[in-house]
């Protein structure tokens, strides 16, 4: 067991992660209350929610590192750590900029024409 | 339709990440055989389809209505999204934190100036995913007077090219400080230049005498009178 363990994730500044499953389960489940917040038919609501709701289903079900981060497919386990820590930011942030709503103002007439 | 759009991006992106993996290794396989592929020209990329950045512009679209005027693909297969002024700080911070996205780079800043146009300067964020291996170009817009937000809260790499547009366009950006070294002061100061010195005129002349044989008669140097005889050393 010992020569299994990681030493070195080799990318600078991550670290490796020790407990994993702990970790992504609470990143996980703050997400999750965070979406709760949002409208049920926010595309931003439901995307994350489908996807982070894999994600931590894998989690739930994989207790093998390896394993786990060919299931999730996105890069080493503490990368995919950094992404739900990232998600957890922007999904408090998405609450208050609420980019559900219509939009704010249409553009001038032939702004985005080109050429002019 | 949606469920299953967003799966096919998620999938799409995903396996392109792969998928880039091995094209990559591929790649420098065929460049150690034969030395005749020209790398000035950027190979027919089947992982970057147009279809799946179609699609993930598709996305962006309907996760925020709010700032996302139009989304189009250019005739080279490149992703424009084109949002409102105050969107650039909420889309920028999506494409870099949502993970089906992670355009961690900024790759370029710049504007445009379309005098003709009502908004006549045209901001342009060229984004770099690396996970996903696939580019995205933001766009958005601002007249002489209307200032945009500054992106350095979100990529530290906006701060330079912020300066330049600042500088080159004198191009209101809200949260631009300009800095300076004070010559007086000796130290650097954060308030903006004042250009104190004048219009220059110079007269065309050539540096060199042209009728050396013409010369006016120069005024005499002064004649040093001799002065007294110093005392004979001993």
């Amino acid at each position: 067991m010992a020569g299994l363990l990681k030493k070195t994730t080799g990318l600078v500044g991550l670290a490796v992660s020790h407990n994993p499953h702990e970790r992504l389960r609470s990143l996980y489940s703050k997400i999750l209350a965070s979406l709760q917040t949002m409208p049920q038919d926010a595309a931003y609501r439901k995307y994350t929610e489908q996807l982070v709701g894999e994600r931590f289903n894998h989690v739930q079900s994989e207790p093998d590192v390896e394993t786990l981060e060919n299931k999730i497919n996105c890069g080493q386990i503490e990368e995919v750590i950094f992404q739900a820590e990232c998600e957890l930011s922007l999904a408090r942030k998405m609450s208050e900029w609420k980019p559900w709503e219509p939009l704010i103002e249409e553009p001038p007439t032939n702004q985005w024409k080109w050429p002019v | 339709m949606a469920a299953s759009l967003v799966r096919f991006v998620r999938g799409g992106l995903g396996r392109s990440y792969n998928l880039a993996r091995t094209a990559c290794l591929l790649q420098q396989q065929t460049r150690l055989q034969s030395s005749d592929t020209s790398p000035t020209i950027r190979p027919k990329d089947a992982v970057v389809n147009s279809d799946q950045l179609a699609a993930f512009g598709e996305f962006v679209a309907e996760m925020m209505p709010k700032y996302v005027q139009q989304v189009e693909m250019t005739c080279f297969n490149e992703l424009d999204v084109m949002i409102h002024p105050d969107g650039v700080i909420p889309v920028l911070t999506f494409l870099r934190d949502h993970t089906n996205a992670q355009f961690r780079n900024m790759i370029d800043l710049t504007a445009v100036d379309v005098p003709s146009r009502q908004n006549r300067f045209e901001i342009v964020y060229n984004l770099l995913s690396l996970r996903f291996n696939s580019r995205i170009r933001i766009k958005t817009y601002s007249d002489e007077l209307s200032p945009v937000d500054s992106a350095v809260s979100v990529h530290m790499a906006a701060n330079w090219y912020e300066r330049e547009v600042w500088d080159m366009k004198d191009f209101p950006l809200s949260g631009y400080v300009e800095v300076r070294y004070d010559d007086e002061l000796k130290r650097v100061v954060a308030e903006p230049v004042e250009l104190s010195q004048e219009f220059r005129k110079f007269d065309l002349n050539t540096p060199w005498e042209t009728f050396p044989a013409y010369r006016e008669p120069k005024e005499q140097a002064p004649k040093l009178e001799a002065g007294d005889a110093a005392p004979e050393k001993k």
